[in-house]
């Protein structure tokens, strides 16, 4: 059960279970073509460049900070007690545009500049059964 | 098989307000009558209708039955919200060309700030596709996108808070002449930067104004529209570019959105160019998107959209002028079918105060990020 006042909570689908095994596992794996060999994120059940078939692959969770913004206005609930909070878009370091946004942790907003590095720590989503990937400086 | 050429012979609206307490398809209704009234045309003329819907609708059909109409040939409903605004009207102007439906109802009817809101759950959610992985972070709101986008902007190419802050200066001044603006009361520097951040880099004014209300507009041919009530605006061309299936975080560039592929097809196709455009009508759901596309359709270079507007280029006695009704920003969110009324207000001369002087040409856009498009209006010539 999930208490009233947790974050937004991920609805999983065939497609996308893969990436949340994965961080129950503690791991952040993305999708990339057993053919072409390129990653691909949201996930798809074929390869969106060649149709090749697709698996989940750990990555280093690592990367830059692509942008960044400090949330003031609360628009969900399980983030009310924690405003401001900052959420960055993160390029991997697997491929040039493999961008995931993510929570940024452990720096004050005035403290990060776009171009950072960053690594990815799995935590637990309060409130339910679910691992998601947040990122601090490196 | 024989084209038709087609034009915009009638629009209609409603007040715009914070609190309706009507429903949507009431206020669809009354924008669409409203609209064939102003053509001199009557409900059992029309033979086609549609709308776009994301959350609070009424839908095509149901506003079909609530005019009075009983045969129908075409009524879509197309989902989204401003990426199609432009979308929906193409789809009418092919309706039409081909000879398929004669007259052609456009409108958009919500309840945009007294019911649907975005970004205002109080419970527990869970969300599903590609937006699965990002809500769970706090990160599921267009305010939020945008920021992010607006950001990435500022870090290339050094544009400011102030550059944001110009555009909805700027639009605000041109709202204070429309009596149909819903916020009207002017802003300086000092008032943009003082209210809190929603998401920084984003103010409360580079936000649009969520309203509730209905517009609709109504296309035919051009040789039925020059013996009706109006002065025909012609629709001459549209490009759309939409990508990246619904995410935000792909996008190779957030300094430039999908009018960077939209523009050279726009321009290619009508034979027009931003020099040529009196009145732009630019989709506004927050200031970065007047800014990046604005530089997209090539007003201006890259990053200099804020001194653009700061130097006055972008209203009257400038270059062009810029969402004269206020737009999305000030005049209220109609989710920008109220662009397409104010660029045809304008050509036809009838736009009153904030009249632009000798408008002949328009461009209305629509969307933002990945996904949207443009369409440019001229008088008949």
């Amino acid at each position: 059960m999930t208490a009233p006042g947790a974050p937004p909570q991920p609805r999983p689908d065939v497609d996308t279970a893969g990436w949340w095994r994965a961080t129950a596992e503690g791991t952040l794996a993305i999708c990339r073509c057993v053919d072409c060999g390129v990653w691909q994120h949201p996930p798809l059940e074929r390869c969106r460049h060649c149709g090749g078939a697709l698996s989940y692959e750990a990555v280093a969770g690592t990367g830059a900070l692509h942008s960044f913004i400090v949330v003031h206005q609360p628009v969900a609930p399980g983030y009310l007690d924690q405003l401001p909070y900052v959420v960055g878009l993160i390029e991997l370091d697997e491929q040039e545009a493999l961008r995931i946004p993510a929570r940024v942790v452990g720096s004050a907003p005035e403290d990060l500049r776009i171009g950072d590095r960053m690594t990815a720590e799995v935590i637990a989503l309060p409130g339910g059964d679910y691992h998601v990937a947040v990122f601090h400086r490196s | 098989m024989e084209l038709h050429q087609p034009a915009i012979v009638g629009i209609g609206r409603t007040n715009y307000t914070r609190s309706s307490g009507r429903t949507p398809l009431a206020m669809a209704a009354e924008a669409v009558r409203g609209a064939l009234a102003d053509a001199g045309l009557m409900s059992t003329d029309v033979d086609g209708i549609t709308c776009f819907q994301a959350g609070d609708s009424a839908s095509a059909l149901s506003v079909a039955y609530a005019i009075g109409c009983e045969d129908v040939g075409w009524c879509p409903d197309i989902s989204g919200g401003g990426n199609v605004v432009i979308s929906v009207v193409a789809n009418a102007r092919a309706i039409v060309a081909t000879g398929n439906s004669k007259t052609v109802v456009v409108n958009r009817s919500l309840n945009g700030r007294s019911r649907h809101r975005f970004g205002h759950a109080t419970e527990r959610f869970e969300v599903g596709g590609e937006m699965q992985f990002a809500a769970p972070h706090g990160y599921l709101v267009p305010p939020q996108w945008l920021a992010m986008w607006a950001r990435r902007h500022q870090h290339v190419y050094g544009s400011t808070c102030e550059d944001l802050g110009q555009i909805a200066i700027t639009q605000r001044q041109h709202a204070s002449a429309n009596e149909h603006a819903v916020a009207r009361q002017p802003i300086t520097m000092d008032d943009y930067l003082a209210p809190r951040w929603i998401n920084e880099p984003f103010r409360l004014y580079d936000c649009c104004l969520e309203v509730d209300g209905a517009a609709a507009i109504v296309i035919t041919t051009l040789e039925r529209a020059r013996h009706l009530a109006k002065p025909p605006v012609v629709i001459r061309g549209f490009a759309e570019s939409h990508a990246q299936g619904g995410s935000w975080e792909q996008w190779p560039d957030l300094t430039a959105m999908y009018s960077a592929r939209a523009a050279p097809k726009l321009w290619q196709r009508t034979g027009f160019s931003a020099r040529d455009v009196d009145v732009a009508c630019m989709y506004d759901c927050f200031t970065y998107t007047v800014m990046a596309t604005m530089e997209d359709y090539g007003f201006c270079p890259k990053g200099e959209a804020g001194p653009y507007f700061g130097e006055g280029r972008a209203t009257y006695g400038g270059d062009v002028v810029v969402n004269p009704h206020g737009g999305l920003l000030s005049e209220g969110y109609i989710h920008g079918m109220n662009h397409h009324f104010e660029a045809v207000l304008q050509l036809r001369g009838e736009a009153g105060v904030r009249q632009v002087d000798g408008a002949e040409i328009a461009l209305v856009t629509g969307g933002a990020g990945p996904f949207g498009g443009g369409t440019v209006y001229t008088v008949d010539t």
